[in-house]
């Protein structure tokens, strides 16, 4: 369980006001629960996980997981960046395995480890690839294989698939969704796509900008294993409903700061 | 029958088709005729022909000058780079990811960089004397500098996202910095590493020609000295040869520890 309480963060903005990047957050992150976390840009939603992750202080408020408070990156918390920050001298079983040699684990070990994830994720064959040699799609499976190699209990995706192509997001979608399935970890999950948020999450955290605050937590009682039929959730009455009323909300928070920025961080 | 008839390719085309091998071995090849045609034409003494300073050239290997004297530059010249190898990396590294040791050194290190390393020769020789300390000690004024700065910029330059990803898997700041940063500064240090090995170059022969009894600094201005025209530029030809070969053997090291760089960004470079 991951525990917010008055998360609060602001910084100098280059024309030396104050920007309040997150203001008085609270929220509960569930065990074994996918939650999305939607919203425009400015929102704070990266800086929110960051925090989690232990990467960025904050000048008020607590996380705690499981109880602990963070103090930095842990071992039971593991990311998947937005634009893969992958080693490019690295092979891709390198990569895979960047986590546990940082843990400490020997080669061997890790490296079958490793051999195992990139199979999961469904690269086996590209084990000696660099990343360069590799489309933004594997690029990201590779992430997400590194982030599953160190058997997190909490996997932080920060807008994993905001940097591929249409067709490809689906594909990982699909794939990450059945890998979850199969080995239900927390994950917190920021995309600023409504779609997307409702087809993964569990609950959408619908975040506001200026201050970042949480402004409204909806749940999404669509029907589990998703994996199989996307497509058929889609055109499902639920899911347009949700989308729809995530939609009117973001409208709402456009017009409010005068239709300035796009949802796009 | 078609042979004939195609039409022989234009000078340009010919000129494109070369490999890069070609191409260098037809410069050097233009540049030797030059030379011989200029010194023939010019008749001064310190610009003999090049055939001249080959003559010359094989009568000091023949008469042993030249080995003795290169095994002694060579040795100023591994030394004196090791050191500054070894300095340029750690404090560049040093300088590039911690802001206060930045501020400590770096006015220290541009101040050096763009004072003339050779003035500082005479304090070697008073100090240290005539011997291989001084001459080690211009050629570590003469390549450190550079090699701090480039290392700086390159380590300072890593990608935040990498750097944040290492620290997100919960590397300490050694395996931060040995096994994401410096590889990811790599290819710009070896930028910084090239440009270090051709002043050490400069700084053996400069420090050698003032303060050393022996070594091919000091066999050049004994050349000058005896009006030795031929002597001097068959010496600078050693020279040159122990500039490329010492360049090319970093390009070597480079290419195999940064193999990962796509060769195309590394011809923009």
């Amino acid at each position: 369980m991951i525990e917010i309480r008055g998360l609060s963060k602001a910084y100098r903005g280059q024309d030396g006001s104050q920007v309040q990047a997150l203001a008085d957050v609270d929220l509960t992150v569930r065990d074994n629960e996918f939650l999305t976390v939607l919203g425009p840009s400015g929102c704070g939603k990266t800086t929110m996980l960051k925090m989690i992750a232990g990467l960025i202080p904050w000048d008020e408020g607590s996380i705690a997981i499981d109880g602990v408070e963070v103090d930095g990156p842990g071992p039971e918390r593991a990311m998947v960046f937005q634009n893969f920050a992958l080693l490019p001298w690295a092979t891709v079983l390198d990569n895979v395995a960047f986590g546990l040699e940082m843990r400490g684990v020997g080669k061997a070990e890790r490296h079958e480890r490793a051999r195992e994830l990139v199979t999961t994720v469904g690269l086996a064959g590209f084990e000696t690839k660099r990343p360069g040699e590799l489309s933004g799609g594997m690029q990201q499976r590779v992430g997400l294989a590194r982030a599953l190699a160190v058997q997190p209990k909490v996997l932080l995706m920060d807008e994993p698939f905001g940097a591929v192509d249409e067709q490809t997001r689906r594909l990982l979608q699909e794939e990450l969704l059945a890998i979850w399935e199969h080995n239900r970890v927390t994950v917190v999950f920021i995309t600023h796509s409504m779609e997307e948020a409702v087809l993964l999450g569990d609950r959408v955290v619908l975040m506001s900008a200026r201050p970042g605050q949480i402004s409204e937590i909806v749940d999404v009682p669509l029907e589990r294993p998703r994996s199989s039929d996307v497509g058929g959730l889609e055109r499902s009455s639920e899911y347009s409903e949700i989308t729809a009323h995530l939609w009117e909300r973001l409208r709402e928070m456009h017009a409010e700061h005068g239709r300035v920025g796009g949802i796009a961080s | 029958m078609s042979a004939a008839l195609a039409p022989s390719p234009s000078l340009r085309t010919r000129v494109e088709r070369l490999s890069g091998a070609q191409a260098s071995a037809l410069s050097l090849a233009i540049g030797a005729v030059l030379w011989e045609i200029v010194g023939r034409v010019a008749q001064v003494p310190f610009f003999p022909p090049l055939s001249e300073v080959l003559v010359r050239l094989g009568d000091m290997v023949v008469t042993g000058q030249i080995v003795g004297n290169l095994a002694e530059s060579l040795g100023n010249l591994v030394i004196g780079f090791g050191v500054s190898l070894t300095i340029g990396l750690v404090l560049g590294t040093a300088m590039g990811r911690y802001r206060r040791v930045n501020a400590m050194f770096g006015i220290y290190v541009y101040a050096l960089l763009t004072a003339p390393s050779l003035v500082f020769a005479p304090i070697f020789f008073s100090i240290l004397g005539s011997g291989r300390g001084s001459i080690v000690g211009v050629v570590v004024m003469y390549s450190t500098f550079i090699m701090i700065i480039t290392t700086a910029s390159a380590v300072e330059n890593v990608s935040p996202g990498l750097v944040e990803m290492g620290r997100s898997y919960g590397a300490g700041e050694w395996r931060l910095l040995t096994r994401v940063i410096l590889p990811a500064a790599a290819p710009s240090i070896f930028t910084g590493i090239r440009l270090g090995v051709g002043r050490a170059v400069t700084g053996m022969i400069n420090g050698e020609m003032f303060i050393a009894v022996v070594g091919l600094g000091r066999i050049v201005t004994q050349a000058g000295k005896r009006f030795d025209g031929a002597g001097v530029l068959a010496i600078l030809l050693v020279i040159i040869v122990v500039a490329v070969a010492a360049v090319a053997l970093t390009q070597l090291v480079d290419r195999r520890i940064t193999s990962w760089v796509p060769q195309t960004s590394k011809d923009a470079a």
